[in-house]
Formats: structure tokens, sequence, C-alpha cells
């Protein structure tokens, strides 16, 4: 079932900065008394944790980057340990492109690519990359769409003549259409009973209002049942260049073979003029407090949050740092207030989404159904106190000793320094930040985190959504403070009208 | 079968799919993975400690395995080995309640665990210069792990979360639960890591102390360390931190009641809540990790579900499309478990159709062997997972560790590829007639539970 449920998962590469951790690390707060959890009795020394060994120098790999004539963008990593290579590539543009009343079809077209092209059935691409013991995956998420796919490197030219093929032939036929589309409103009708995504699109719809980045990038059963072949081709036309493309070539072949068989596969792929840069009209935020009703659920989705910073802007460093203090690795304030001192949740965190034109940030946590209020009034405090209260020191330093630390970890696999490579280029970001991270990072102080959570969070403007069990907890809310509850139950749900709510004289779509 | 290995050359796409419309046997074989490199140490005290060096980031993991999982639990104690390993961060001797992960946080790196049937898992990230940090971390639990009535009360209502979150509040997160529960009669297997809300309830102190003198213990433990460090100056560190607790007085237990064997084919219905389609599960048990059949199974499951070829997906989703989703899979794990191919009902069709399609893949299987080049993918599929599977230090250590804790054998980590590559169809076939039988066959159908309407109401206020 994972599976089905993976399929409508899809995530590009890292623009969104984190993912849930099954064990929320929090501060202690309390000593409580313990006993030992033995009978048993051993000599044990009291000590300190050990000092550390000397520290290794940590720098950002080598990588090389090309530019071919047509204006692709090819990005190499190297790595040797075992015999596999990995291509994937990148087209700069996703469901933010697509039209404001027709969500899901860069998510469609995208889906498409590996089912057909000009010489190839679905069948016999999918026998090929099998074959081999290959896999290929397509997906678009919110800023651009993907091709992956990886094989024994004794197969990499194979590997990029398929990336080829799919990326710049699909045949987008009819019947692929129709199974494909099939395959979608099956999965949407899964994902309605998902808490989990169900919170996400309506927060993202909250925040992002009528922009495309609110509007699930799958689509909605209605958009998706009006898709055409013709929104597809166009789709594919319009953005499908080289010039707004970059391919990543990593693994275990050399950089000459990497970029003679990129120019090989592509060299050929005709450049073209780029479209009009996707709308940037972001609504303000505003304070908006949503139940989505799920009779008879045993856990509610908390998810509270508003507008941020899009990717690229001076601050997203330092308000990641705040949000880190108040929900993530090193800090985790919600963490150590709902699950560490009250139970109330596995798990409790925060996170930034940072995209092109803009971003958000987002507090979320899943507790049973009585404690929601309780849940959502903790959570809202927490957020009201980062801005409130200049951070200890102790605070900062532990985000920042995490995100610095961590920094090592996160080049592990040549994939994941393509990764950041990528992510680079894809938001216009200085390549050379990548070898100065640590030093960016631990350049940040309290008086910046005070400022960057002054300027960036706005309690009285949260966008709250609640998924579950409405009447377990819907009284309690103007009980701790909340006015204004709008609820919803599933079925009257429609994210292209402005209240949310289906209008009555309207088919059920 | 021969296997002769060539170079994919330019164009080889074409070559193999002429090769493939012909059914003529194809000779290319999958890459040699390169080997782990590692050594194996026992401690006095029965910790066995497994060491593999890789300079290539400044980075080192720790991985510590205890032989001990749900298939453990008494009865009456279902998800108490997870219960007991949220315990583990409550504090010991040196550390203070929660303070194990935040200890980790603060020099960047990153913890955490898991449980499954049969062991539970300890792992952490960090920069290579905190390696001393972690050991000391790990042996101060292992040795002086402290829980009163506050904490174990308090993690159990996290733990309450963690099954609501995962698998009560989530679509199909009940499948587990309902296979297993099905399929087995007597093995701890019946039930599934996370346990029973009752079960949880009951968990007392005087368990939690049981368990940790019986299973917590250094000769139930292995210890894996792979990333950049010297091997020399890491034992050195071990035996300080770990060669200080002692020996345990009692052996290990070992015994788990047996699963007799089905008793004929059975077929059930059951209604499940948050069940957004209609589901055929098609259920058969196999045999365990290390049994010379367990290699042609996972062939076999390859052959019937793995990649948009397979047969399961080309048959039940692409031809006939009965089938939303579908696929098959075997789990092998330290006891015989169960091979189960799971169809969701593609609206307008019936269980009873889907049922039928799944029963007849299995059946060709029996009926003759799959195709050269069928089983010539299925292992180069298996290749691609092997290597992919040995990208990080955490992957490589759980390769190391199963070997060693599972099959009690840690050559086993490299030695298996071999094994897999000369599987051959007729291997398969046979495993097919052998563990597809008609009387140990139980198809569970699940459907949405009715007595509640799915959207019932209007807005509440």
């Amino acid at each position: 079932m994972r599976q089905l449920a993976c399929r409508f998962g899809f995530v590009g590469i890292g623009v969104i900065s984190g993912v849930c951790f099954l064990l929320t690390t929090a501060p202690v707060f309390a000593q409580r008394s313990s006993a030992s959890a033995s009978d048993v009795e051993i000599e044990w020394p009291s000590e300190a944790p050990p000092p550390p060994l000397i520290e290794q120098s940590v720098v950002f790999p080598e990588y090389q980057i090309r530019t071919l004539d047509n204006g692709l963008q090819v990005v190499f990593v190297g790595h040797y340990e075992q015999p596999i290579v990995n291509a994937r590539l990148l087209v700069r543009a996703g469901a933010s492109s697509d039209s404001r009343d027709k969500p899901g079809v860069a998510a469609l077209a995208a889906r498409l690519l590996n089912q057909g092209t000009a010489t190839r059935t679905a069948q016999e691409i999918a026998g090929i990359v099998d074959y081999v013991g290959g896999a290929l995956d397509v997906g678009a998420g919110p800023d651009l769409s993907f091709v992956n796919t990886i094989m024994m490197s004794d197969s990499f030219s194979l590997a990029l003549d398929m990336l080829s093929d799919v990326v710049r032939s699909p045949a987008f036929s009819p019947e692929e259409i129709e199974r494909q589309r099939q395959q979608v409103l099956s999965g949407l009708q899964v994902s309605y009973d998902d808490p989990a995504y169900l919170a996400s699109i309506v927060f993202n719809r909250l925040i992002y209002g009528f922009h495309p980045y609110g509007m699930p990038h799958n689509g909605t059963p209605d958009s998706v049942s009006r898709i055409t072949r013709d929104d597809l081709v166009s789709f594919h036309r319009d953005h499908y260049m080289p010039n707004n493309a970059m391919l990543a070539i990593v693994g275990d072949v050399t950089v000459e073979e990497a970029f003679l068989g990129a120019e090989r596969a592509f060299g050929s792929w005709l450049p073209g003029s780029l479209p009009d840069g996707v709308d940037d009209a972001v609504p303000l935020p505003t304070r908006r407090l949503v139940v989505i009703d799920k009779p008879g659920s045993v856990q509610t989705a908390v998810r509270v949050g508003h507008l941020a910073l899009p990717r690229a802007h001076e601050d997203f460093l330092a308000f990641d740092l705040a949000v880190k203090i108040l929900g993530g690795e090193g800090g985790n304030r919600l963490g150590s207030v709902l699950r560490t001192q009250r139970s109330l949740t596995y798990a409790a965190s925060a996170d930034m989404v940072g995209r092109q034109i803009a971003g958000d940030f987002m507090a979320s946590t899943d507790t049973r159904s009585v404690a929601t209020a309780e849940a959502l009034r903790l959570t809202v405090d927490e957020i009201s106190r980062l801005r409130r209260e200049r951070p200890q020191d102790a605070e900062l330093r532990g985000a920042q000793a995490y995100l610095a630390g961590n920094f090592p970890i996160t080049l592990e696999t040549p994939n994941a320094i393509a990764s950041q490579v990528l992510e680079a280029i894809m938001f216009g970001l200085d390549l050379e930040e990548l070898e100065t991270y640590r030093e960016r990072i631990n350049a940040v102080t309290v008086d910046d985190i005070e400022r960057v959570s002054r300027d960036y969070v706005q309690p009285e403007s949260l966008s709250i959504v609640l998924v579950g069990d409405a009447s377990t907890f819907v009284d309690d809310l103007g009980r701790v403070g909340f006015q204004n509850v709008e609820v919803l139950s599933r079925s009257e749900l429609d994210l292209a009208e402005a209240d949310l709510r289906r209008k009555s004289s309207s088919p059920v779509r | 079968m021969v296997c002769k290995r060539v170079r994919h050359i330019f164009g080889v796409a074409v070559v193999v799919l002429v090769l493939m419309m012909l059914g003529v046997d194809p000779v290319n074989t999958a890459v040699r993975p390169t080997k782990l490199d590692y050594r194996i140490v026992t401690l006095p005290n029965g910790l066995k400690v497994i060491l593999s060096e890789d300079h290539s980031t400044p980075i080192v993991h720790l991985q510590l395995w205890y032989h001990v999982g749900s298939k453990n639990e008494p009865t009456g104690r279902t998800g108490f080995a997870h219960l007991f390993e949220h315990l583990m961060f409550k504090g010991s001797h040196n550390v203070r309640s929660d303070e194990h992960l935040t200890l980790i946080s603060r020099v960047g790196g990153d913890g955490n665990a898991y449980t499954t049937e049969d062991a539970t898992v300890f792992l952490e990230t960090v920069p290579s210069q905190y390696l001393p940090l972690v050991l000391w971390l790990e042996a101060d639990r292992m040795a002086t792990l402290r829980i009163n009535q506050t904490t174990l009360d308090s993690e159990r209502e996290v733990v309450k979360e963690e099954r609501r979150w995962r698998y009560e509040n989530e679509p199909f997160g009940m499948l587990p639960e309902i296979i297993y529960d099905h399929a087995f009669t007597t093995h701890p297997y019946k039930h599934t890591a996370i346990g029973s809300m009752a079960d949880l309830e009951a968990a007392s102190i005087n368990d939690v102390r049981e368990f940790f003198d019986t299973y917590y213990v250094p000769e139930n433990a292995t210890l894996t360390v792979v990333g950049d460090f010297e091997s020399e100056n890491a034992l050195q560190m071990i035996e300080h931190y770990f060669g200080r607790i002692p020996k345990a007085t009692n052996p290990v237990p070992r015994e788990i009641p047996r699963e007799p064997p089905p008793t004929g084919e059975r077929q059930v219905t059951v209604e499940a809540d948050n069940w957004p389609l209609p589901a055929v599960v098609v259920i058969h048990p196999i045999t365990y990790d290390g049994h010379p059949d367990a290699y042609p199974l996972h062939i076999l499951s390859k052959i019937l579900s793995d990649g948009e070829s397979s047969r399961i997906h080309r048959e039940l989703v692409y031809e006939q499309q009965v089938a939303v989703s579908a696929f098959g899979q075997q789990t092998i794990i330290e006891d015989p478990n169960l091979f189960y191919a799971v169809a969701l009902v593609q609206p307008g069709r019936t269980p009873e159709e889907v049922t039928a399609a799944l029963i007849s893949e299995l059946e060709k299987m029996k009926g003759e062997p799959p195709a050269e080049d069928e089983v010539q993918r299925a292992k180069n599929q298996f290749a691609r997972d092997y290597v992919i599977g040995r990208m990080t230090n955490e992957q490589k250590a759980a390769h190391l560790a199963h070997a060693a804790v599972i099959h009690d054998d840690v050559t086993t980590a490299d030695a298996e590829f071999d094994i897999f590559m000369d599987v051959t169809k007729d291997d398969v076939q046979r495993v097919a007639q052998a563990y597809f039988r008609d009387d140990n066959r139980l198809v569970l159908t699940i459907l949405p539970r009715q007595s509640r309407g799915q959207f019932f109401g209007r807005a509440l206020r």
C-alpha cells in the first residue's frame, strides 16, 4: 500500500528542508529521579561525556559543471565505490506553471513521460529498464519536473538514451493518458482518506491562496478529469527545453564519459524561447482556522504556519535557525513541550519550505482527538513566544551546532552532493556558498534570530488546519481562545472556492 | 545456468528488446558489487564488535543491535520490545532522561532507533571525532538504564500516539496487523511490533526490569561501527567503555513457540476502518531467512512484482485493469514468515475477479518455469538493490549486523550475492510449487467498514 501512497508523493530535489524524523530531539527541562532498570547491581563510574578526537577537515567534495551549446547545464559528481550511475534531468517548470483553473497538468505530463515515446511503447520502456536492473522515476514538484534513472555503470549509455528519449519525445498517447488519469484519480480517492494529505492541501491553499502553489500539484479530482491531451502536449512543448533544464550525472563514470555522454544524448536537443516567469502574486498572511471533519478519527492532524521566505532570500538561513529552535534538530521547543513534557504526541516539529518565489513555515503535530485544543494552544503559544522572547544563547548554539556539525553527514552520498549543487543552481544561489555553509551558519547571532522572528513571525495571522473528528474537539477550541472556526466535511471541500465549500448547486465532482 | 559476463554496448536496448521478443536467452549478467571490508571481534563479556573503515567522508556510524524483538514478547505484553526501545532514551547513570539525543544533535549528529520482529536497533551518525561520545552513550545505557513509573507512564502515552499515527489513523495502516493476525495461530509473529493498546497499558516496571536483565546484556548485542576511524583505536575505546559491563549470569532464552502448518485453504472477509478501497490479499507461509529456498523465493517475488514489466503489475494493473495497485512480496526473517500478494480493487471491479487474477499469477509460476530473461531481469534488479542498499555507512552497518545477528555468520553479508546469482529458473518453479499450494493458501478480502457512512452529516457548528 505504501507503494501506492508513494506514487503520489513526488519530491524533487532538496527543495524541502528536512523530513519528518522518527524521534524528536528535545532539550531537557526537568530532571526526574529514576531508579535502576536492573535488579543486578554493578559498579559503574560517574563521569562526564568524553571529549572529541581531533576534528577532520570538511570540504565540499569536487564536482564539475558545464553548459552545452543548447543551454543544458550538466553537473557531474564522480563516485567509484560501487559500479552504479545515476542520471537525472530536471526541468525548471512544475506545478507553479499550471494554470489557476487546471492544477495537475505538470504532474500528469511528467507521469506520461515514461509511458511511451515516438519509438517505444510504455511496456517496451518498462521492459528495457527493468531488464538491466534499472529504475526510471518521473514526477513533478512545485517548481520542477524530473526524470531520474539509476543503472549499473555498464548501462550508462543506455541510461542516457532512455533519459533523452522520455524527456524529448514522449508520445502522450490517449490510451496511456487515460490509464495514468485513472491511476491519479484512484490515488486521490485514497489520499482524501489520509489526514496528512488533507491537512497539507488545505494548509497550502490557505497559505498561497489561488496561486498555483496553493493547489495540490497532482491536481484535484475535478481538474484531473478535465485535463486534455493538448494541455499535456503544450506543457511539454513550452517548458521542456535544454535551456530550461539541468542534467546531473553521478557515480561510477569518468568526467570525460559523463560530458561526452551528455553531449551525445542531449546535444541535438534544440533550445527554445523560455516561457514567461510564473505568477508571483501570493496573498498576504491572514488568520484562518479550518477544521476538516473526519468522523471516527482517533487522532487530529494539526498544522499551523504562514507565508515565509523564498529559498534565495538573504534571511533564509537565519530564519531556518529560528525555525529549528522552534521545532527542529538541535532545538525543538515544540518537541519538548508536546512530546517530552506532556506526552501528547509521537512527534512535534516545525519546518520551512523555500520555493522559487515564496515559502512558508509550518508547525506540525498529530495528537489524540480529545487533546486537539490543548495541542493547538501549546503550538500557537510556542510560535508566539518565538517572536516575543529573545532566545537563549544556548538554544541558538544548539541549532547552529546541529546544522554545522551535520554538514559532513549531508555529503555522504554522491547524490546528496549533486542535490546541493542542483538546488543552488535551481534557486540562483552563489555556488561559492556551498563551501562556506558552516561559516555562514556560525555567523548568525541571537540578534539576527530576534530580528527575523520579529520580521517574519506573525502569530495573529496564522493559518491553522485541523483534520480529525470535529465532534470530539470543536467545542474546546473556543475555550482555549480560538474563535471563527470554519468546519467542513470532506465531501464539501472544494479548493477552487474562496470559502473552500462546494457550492450546493454545483455537481459533485 | 551458465552466466557469461559481457559489457553492455551502445544500443543494447534494441538488442535486449529483440532478444526478449524472440525469447532468446540473453547472456549479460549483473556487475559484481564491491565487497565490504571489515573485521569482527568478540569481547570477553560476549559483545560482538564489527568494524569497517571508510574514510571517504569524515563521519562515523554506530549501530547497536540487541537480538530481541516483538517475537520475544510474552503473552499479554505485545508491543513491549518497542516500548522498551523508547525507554532506552529515558536516562542512565551518567545521562539524564531525554538527554541522549540532545547530546548527539548538539554535535551535528543524528540518532534514532527501531524495533522489528527479531531485533531492536539503536543507531547514531556523527562527525568522526565524536565516536567516543556515542560509544560512551551506548555503553552507559546498556549497563545502567534507569526507569521509574513516571517515565514509563509518559513514554507509554507517546507510543500509543505512535500507534494511532502510524497505523490506526493512516489509510490501509492496519494491513500488516490484519494479515499477521489471520495468518498465524501460535508463533508470536501473529502480532506486529507496535502491539495492542491493552497490552501497552499492562506493561509494568517489573516487566521493564526483567526484559532489561534478560535481553539487554553484552552477549545479546552486536556493535557495528562503519566510517572514518582507525580500527585499533576504535577497538581500544570499545574495550574501555563496553568491556567494563559484566557478562550476564544467565543465558539468553531462545525458545519461541512454533507455528503449526496450516490445515487447509481458508477464505476470510473482514471490514476495516480507514480503508478507502476494497483489497484482496493472497497469503502463503514460506520459510526463514537463510534457508536455501529463501533465495529463489526472493527472485520469484521480483519476477512477480518488481517494476512495471513485472507479472502482477502488468497483468492486473496495466492489462486487465482490475486493480488500482498490486504487488507481491516475501517477508523472509528469522523464523518462517509469509509471502503475500496484495491488490487494491479498481472501482467497478469485484474482489472475486481480483482474487482470481492474483491466484492465477501465482499458479503460472508453478505451471512452468519463468523465461530465462525474466530470471536474469530479476537478478539484475537484485544487483541494483544490493548496490544501492550499500551506499551509506548506515546501510553497510545494517547488512553486516543483520548477517551477524540473524544468520549468526557475518560472511553472509557478502556471500549471499553469489547464491542469488546462481538461482535457476527451475529453482524458481520448484519453490513456487513447494509454497504456493491450495492447502496452505489464505485469501483475505478486506472491505471498508460499512457501519459508518463515509461522509456523514453536515458541518458541525
